[in-house]
Order: structure tokens, then C-alpha cells, then sequence
């Protein structure tokens, strides 16, 4: 087999050593898929959400299965930025995947705080901003469903990550996703992630519960896919395809299969979640996927096969 | 218990079933094979340690075959592994050899007990930290509530081969006689898949409603033979594993009385290597009066249980 086809892709400037990123909340913070696969074969990684200062999250249960799913609501459960940085950074430093932390907060002023703190360091590639988490009371989900908010807080972020890339993640739970896409983009975000999680409920019949202690959990898994690859072509062909913004596609992807159907509907990379528990080793494999997928099908640049769609 | 001092090398290993049957009504039993890396993975396994099971290659079993109020449940497509942990673990001709104890509870389990031998699944693990036996004690208690017991019967093999100078003790309850995991004997002693009486090891059965042994909770029944028992507090540690208000109440009777206890926790996983930070235990953080959150997968399964704040 020829081993001609280029995976490298240049993602808002960053050049990444493929197009397959493992998705926050669903790697750790560092290297713990490292026990189970070569993760500098990644293009990218983005850490677990980072608050200001530590969460403890949701009481249990904060995960559940569903049909061909699963719900959580751990509640941006995390170490805080200050015990992020010490202990973190240091293990960030040795990957080579462009590393994108994942931040949140309950204010605007707490989003700057984490990012301008993170800007100063070297390891950081970019930032993810979290304004469509579920999970938690405030903040969350709730600013990334007004455009005028949205574009706001991308504004304010973007002024504290000087010069690495951010990168804003939509919620899918909007009547429109491309208003709040078109606002991130006005407010100068330089990717755009889609998608997190659909806000969703269990219940447990015989205790006539919800299943969540926290009642509602965020939906991830194969169930939302086809819901995914929808909203990922809607903002390409809506938004991002005039701006030539990135868009990195998630949601349900198991395999190569389901990554290329994402970037056949304009994402330009996509990233790997729920599947992560599953099969800790699957990122690797579908990097492999894609180089095969292109070979077999004669694209000799992965690129190519962003929003190649008929 | 406590953080692994050697780096133990977990992974995915295909495993071959090697036997799999119902022994007692939703109990069954499964024997699995790793061969190469998994079996060097596995053979230093602690009593305690847990692997995490694809099960969604094995197919489901026809209606019939399934206890009716398990029907709709088995209808969901599962996604997730699942988190077992071992009644015995052993090496033979290069080998490891797991034997799973397990209870068919839903749309996983209704698969695992259709597999048959020469099936192959994938098992991640080793993972979680197992019991720790601190060499100087002189008794050890065991306590296995309802399918608390595999790790418990695992404990007790290598105690009984690796501890001589340790005495054993094992307590085993259940709601009744239906939901213990082992066949009983005349004598109320447990015999078929419970190896304990194999090991030479006594132990004591106890039933919410006395269809066998003690009538009550097994931590009564436990805590009226501690008032015989002639050993110090000191010398003496206690293990358990079972549903969370036996393990509270086991922790509170040994705080009283001084004695060491190491509980093994139970929750909700999604990943069981510390990923998905789903499966929370709170855990005091000495006198400050606060709390944390611990993975039980990964700072776990076994805690001590004084570190413990249970959920009730
Ligand atoms: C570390 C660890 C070790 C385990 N070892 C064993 C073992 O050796 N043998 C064994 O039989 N089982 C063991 N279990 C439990 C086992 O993982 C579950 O029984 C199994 O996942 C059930 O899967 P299912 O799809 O058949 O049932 P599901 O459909 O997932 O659940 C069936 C029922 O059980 C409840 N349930 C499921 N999981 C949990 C949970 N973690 N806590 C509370 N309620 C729950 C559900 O609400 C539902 O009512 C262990 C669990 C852990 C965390
Ligand atoms: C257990 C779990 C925790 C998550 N935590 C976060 C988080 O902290 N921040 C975030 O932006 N997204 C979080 N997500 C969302 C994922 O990054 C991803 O957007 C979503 O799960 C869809 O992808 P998937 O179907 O491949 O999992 C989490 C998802 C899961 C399943
Ligand atoms: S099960 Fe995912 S962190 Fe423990």
C-alpha cells in the first residue's frame, strides 16, 4: 500500500499531525490514554473543563446508559485552574498534539481570569470555550444560548488569549445553531466545535426517579449522532463555509466511518468522546481509518474530503 | 487500597470463555482465558481489582429465555462496558485463568449469560486498586453482602494460601437464601461455587428472614460474634464488600471498636480508568470537615473505610 496521503491538516494556523482530537471530559487532563494508545499520533486534545478555582461536581449517579447512548451530569467536576497548572502543565508539555484546554465558569470575569492565566503558557495551543455544558446551575449552557451573549463572551475570551486559537463549542439544545455560530464567529472565535451534548432525562420506572441525581443529563453517544452530522452541515454551509472558519465535528463518532461522515458535511476535524470509554485505543485506529479511507477513494490530502459532499 | 507502588501495565486483551453457567437462579459463574500480555497483566491481580467487559457482541438470548421483568430491559442496545470483579484469578501453562461470579440484572448481563465457551470478548483491566493485607494483623474478617462476594472468595484464597499466620473469618448475608450466590449445605454452610469452605476457612451465613443461618443483617450477625472474639483491636482487620448500607454500618461498628476496615464501593461507571469522572465516592478530607469527590474506579474500588462519607 502507497503511503502517500498527507493527514496533516492546518487547523485555524495550527498544524496538527492529523485531524482526530479526543473530546473534553471524555480523556482526563493529560496523558491517561497514553496506558492504551500512541497519543502523539493525535491531532489534537482537549482537557477536561477548567474552572477557576475546583468543583466537586454532581452527587451520584452522574452517569447512566441509554439506548445506543448515555447521559451524564458530572457537573464540570474538575482540579481548578491552580492545581491545573502545577500539576497539569508539566504532563501537557511532553505531548505533542496541540493542546486545547477546555474552560468554564459561571461569569464572563472567570472565563478571562482562566484564560488569560493560561495564555502564558507555552505548552497551550488554544483554548475551547465552554458555553454549552448542561450540567451545571448557572453559567453552562444558558450563555450559549443567546446569540448577544455568545458574542460577547467570545469577544472578552478572545482579548485574553492573545495569540492562541479559540476556539468556541455550541450547544446543540438552540432553535437555531447557526445565529449562536454567526455571533462566535462575530465575536472573533477562530474555530468553532459542535457539538456538545442534548440536555436529556432518564427515568427509572420502578422508583418512578430520574435516574440522574441531578434529574437532566447531557445525551453523548452513537443516539446523537445523525443529529450531529445535521448541525455540523447546517453551520458549515450557513456560516463557516463563506468565513472559511474550521469546525471541528463530534458527537457519536465510534469509528472512521462515522469521522468521515463529519468531515464529508464541512467539518475539518472531528473528535472522538463517548467512544474513548469504550475502546480507549480508538482515536489511533481512526486516524488509520482516514488515511485508508482517502487512499481507497484517491484523495491524497485529508483535507480534501471537508464538506466534499455532493 | 493504596496507591499501586509498582505501575501495574493495564490494557485491552481479548479473553476466550472457557465455561459459563447458571448455577442458582439468576447466578452464574464464567471462566475466562487471557493468553500473552494479558495474562502477564493480570497475574499480578489483587483481590478487590475489577476489568471492565465489552459485552456488546454477545447476543441476545431469545424472550423465553429471559426472566419476564428483564424483558423490555434487554431490548435497549447497550454501549458501555461493564465493570466485574474477580472470584479467583490464577496462571496455568502461561495462562490466566478469571472466574467471574455474576448476577443476570439487566440488558448486559442477559448477554454474558448467553455466552458460551470458545467466545471470545474484550476485557480491559486490571483496573482500581484492590485490599490491602497489612502482614501484622492476626485476624481478618471478611464480610460479602448479596454479590459482594467475589472479591471476598478471592480474598479468602489468598489469604488461606499466602497467610498462614493470619486467621480467617467470613461472614456472608443476603436478603434470603434465594440471593446468596452460592449453594448452601445442610449444615448452612456454603458449598458449590463459593470456594470458602475449600480454602478450610469458617464462615458464618446470615438472612434478612432466616431461611438460612442467622436471622438478620449480617453486620449483627457479625457484631454478636465480635463480642465472643478474643483477638485485640489491633490485631485484627476487616474487609467488605456488599450494598452501600452494609458497608456503612460495618465501618461504623469497626470505628467504635478500633478495628482496621477496608470497604470495596460500588457505582455507576462509565469508563473504569478514570475518564469520565462519573462514579464519585465522597471521601472526608480529615478535620477540616470538607469533602471530595474520589473516583471509585481509580482510587478505588477499595477505600478505607474511615476516608469514606457514605451515600444513604
Ligand atoms: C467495581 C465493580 C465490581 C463489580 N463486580 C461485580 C461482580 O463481580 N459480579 C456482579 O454480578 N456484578 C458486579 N458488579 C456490578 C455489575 O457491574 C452490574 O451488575 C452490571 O453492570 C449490570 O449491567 P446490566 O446491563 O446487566 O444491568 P443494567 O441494566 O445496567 O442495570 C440493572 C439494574 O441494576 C442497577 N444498577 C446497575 N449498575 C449499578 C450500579 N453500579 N450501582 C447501583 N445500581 C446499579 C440499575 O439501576 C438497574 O436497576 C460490579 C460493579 C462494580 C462497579
Ligand atoms: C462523561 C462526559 C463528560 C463530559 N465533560 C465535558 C466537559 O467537561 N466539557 C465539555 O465541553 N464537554 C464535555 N463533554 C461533552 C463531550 O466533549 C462531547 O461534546 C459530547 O460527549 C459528544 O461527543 P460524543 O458523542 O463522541 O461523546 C462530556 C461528555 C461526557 C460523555
Ligand atoms: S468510571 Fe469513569 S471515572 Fe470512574
Amino acid at each position: 500500500m502507497k503511503k502517500d496521503v498527507n493527514i496533516t491538516i492546518d487547523f485555524a494556523g495550527l498544524k496538527l499531525a492529523s485531524p482526530v482530537f479526543t473530546a473534553s471530559g471524555t480523556c482526563g487532563y493529560a496523558d491517561e490514554l497514553a496506558d492504551f494508545m500512541d497519543i502523539n499520533a493525535l491531532g489534537g486534545f482537549i482537557t477536561k473543563s477548567i474552572t477557576l478555582l475546583p468543583r466537586k461536581g454532581n452527587p451520584t449517579p452522574r452517569v447512566v446508559e441509554t439506548d445506543a447512548g448515555m447521559l451524564n451530569a458530572i457537573g464540570l467536576a474538575n482540579i481548578g485552574l491552580e492545581q491545573f497548572i502545577k500539576e497539569k502543565i508539566p504532563l501537557l508539555e511532553k505531548m505533542s498534539a496541540a493542546i486545547f484546554v477546555n474552560v468554564a465558569g459561571q461569569k464572563i470575569e472567570e472565563y478571562v481570569q482562566v484564560t488569560a492565566e493560561l495564555a502564558k503558557q507555552p505548552a497551550i495551543a488554544g483554548f475551547e470555550l465552554n458555553i454549552s455544558c448542561p450540567n451545571v446551575a448557572k453559567g453552562g449552557v444558558h450563555f450559549g444560548t443567546d446569540p448577544a451573549g455568545v458574542r460577547r463572551i467570545t469577544e472578552e475570551v478572545k482579548k485574553a488569549a492573545a495569540d492562541k486559537v479559540l476556539m468556541v463549542k455550541l450547544t446543540p439544545s438552540v432553535t437555531d445553531i447557526s445565529v449562536i455560530a454567526e455571533a462566535a464567529v462575530a465575536g472573533g472565535a477562530d474555530a468553532l466545535s459542535l457539538v456538545n451534548t442534548f440536555t436529556a432525562m432518564a427515568i427509572d420506572t420502578e422508583k418512578r426517579r430520574c435516574v440522574l441525581a441531578n434529574r437532566t443529563g447531557g445525551l453523548s453517544g452513537p443516539a446523537i449522532k445523525p443529529m450531529a452530522i445535521y448541525l455540523v452541515n447546517k453551520v458549515y454551509n450557513e456560516v463557516t463555509k463563506k468565513s472559511g472558519i474550521p469546525i471541528l465535528g463530534l458527537g457519536g463518532i465510534k469509528n472512521a466511518s462515522d469521522a468521515i461522515e463529519f468531515m464529508l458535511a464541512g467539518a475539518s476535524a472531528v473528535a472522538l468522546g463517548t467512544y474513548n470509554f469504550i475502546q480507549p485505543a480508538r482515536a489511533i485506529e481512526i486516524v488509520d481509518g482516514i488515511g485508508e479511507y482517502c487512499r481507497r477513494n484517491g484523495f491524497d490530502n485529508v483535507h480534501q474530503l471537508t464538506g466534499a459532499l455532493e | 487500597m493504596k496507591k499501586d507502588l509498582v505501575q501495574r501495565k493495564k490494557g485491552v486483551f481479548a479473553a476466550r470463555i472457557i465455561s459459563n453457567h447458571q448455577f442458582k437462579g439468576r447466578f452464574c459463574r464464567m471462566s475466562l482465558e487471557l493468553a500473552g500480555l494479558g495474562a502477564e497483566a493480570f497475574e499480578t491481580v489483587t483481590p478487590g481489582q475489577f476489568a471492565e467487559f465489552d459485552l456488546t457482541c454477545a447476543s441476545l438470548p431469545s424472550p423465553e429465555d429471559v426472566p419476564v421483568e428483564l424483558r423490555d430491559a434487554i431490548e435497549r442496545k447497550i454501549l458501555l462496558r461493564r465493570p466485574f470483579s474477580f472470584s479467583d484469578v490464577r496462571i496455568e501453562d502461561g495462562r490466566a485463568i478469571i472466574d467471574v461470579l455474576y448476577a443476570v440484572v439487566g440488558a448486559a448481563t442477559v448477554r454474558m449469560a448467553g455466552l458460551k465457551p470458545g467466545d471470545e470478548i474484550s476485557v480491559l483491566g486490571p483496573l482500581g486498586n484492590g485490599f490491602t493485607i497489612p502482614v501484622k494483623k492476626k485476624l481478618a474478617i471478611l464480610l460479602a453482602g448479596g454479590m459482594g462476594a467475589p472479591p471476598i472468595q478471592h480474598l479468602a484464597k489468598v489469604l488461606a494460601a499466602g497467610f498462614k499466620n493470619i486467621e480467617v473469618v467470613t461472614f456472608a448475608g443476603a436478603k434470603s437464601s434465594d440471593d446468596m450466590p452460592f449453594a448452601v449445605s445442610d449444615k448452612n454452610t456454603a458449598i458449590g461455587p463459593a470456594e470458602f469452605p475449600d480454602y478450610g476457612l469458617e464462615m458464618l451465613i446470615a438472612t434478612d428472614d432466616g431461611s438460612t443461618g442467622y436471622k438478620g443483617l449480617v453486620t449483627e450477625c457479625f457484631r454478636q460474634w465480635l463480642q465472643t472474639c478474643e483477638h485485640k483491636a489491633d490485631d485484627t482487620i476487616v474487609f467488605c464488600c456488599g450494598p452501600e448500607a452494609m458497608l456503612a454500618s460495618a465501618a461504623k461498628l469497626c470505628e467504635a471498636e478500633g478495628i482496621e476496615c477496608q470497604v470495596s464501593m460500588e457505582r455507576r461507571m462509565a469508563c473504569g480508568t478514570g475518564l469520565c469522572q462519573g462514579c464519585a465516592v465522597e471521601c472526608g478530607t480529615g478535620n477540616s470537615g470538607q469533602s471530595v469527590y474520589q473516583m471509585c474506579c481509580k482510587d478505588g474500588p477499595v477505600f478505607d473505610s474511615k476516608e469514606v462519607i457514605f451515600d444513604l
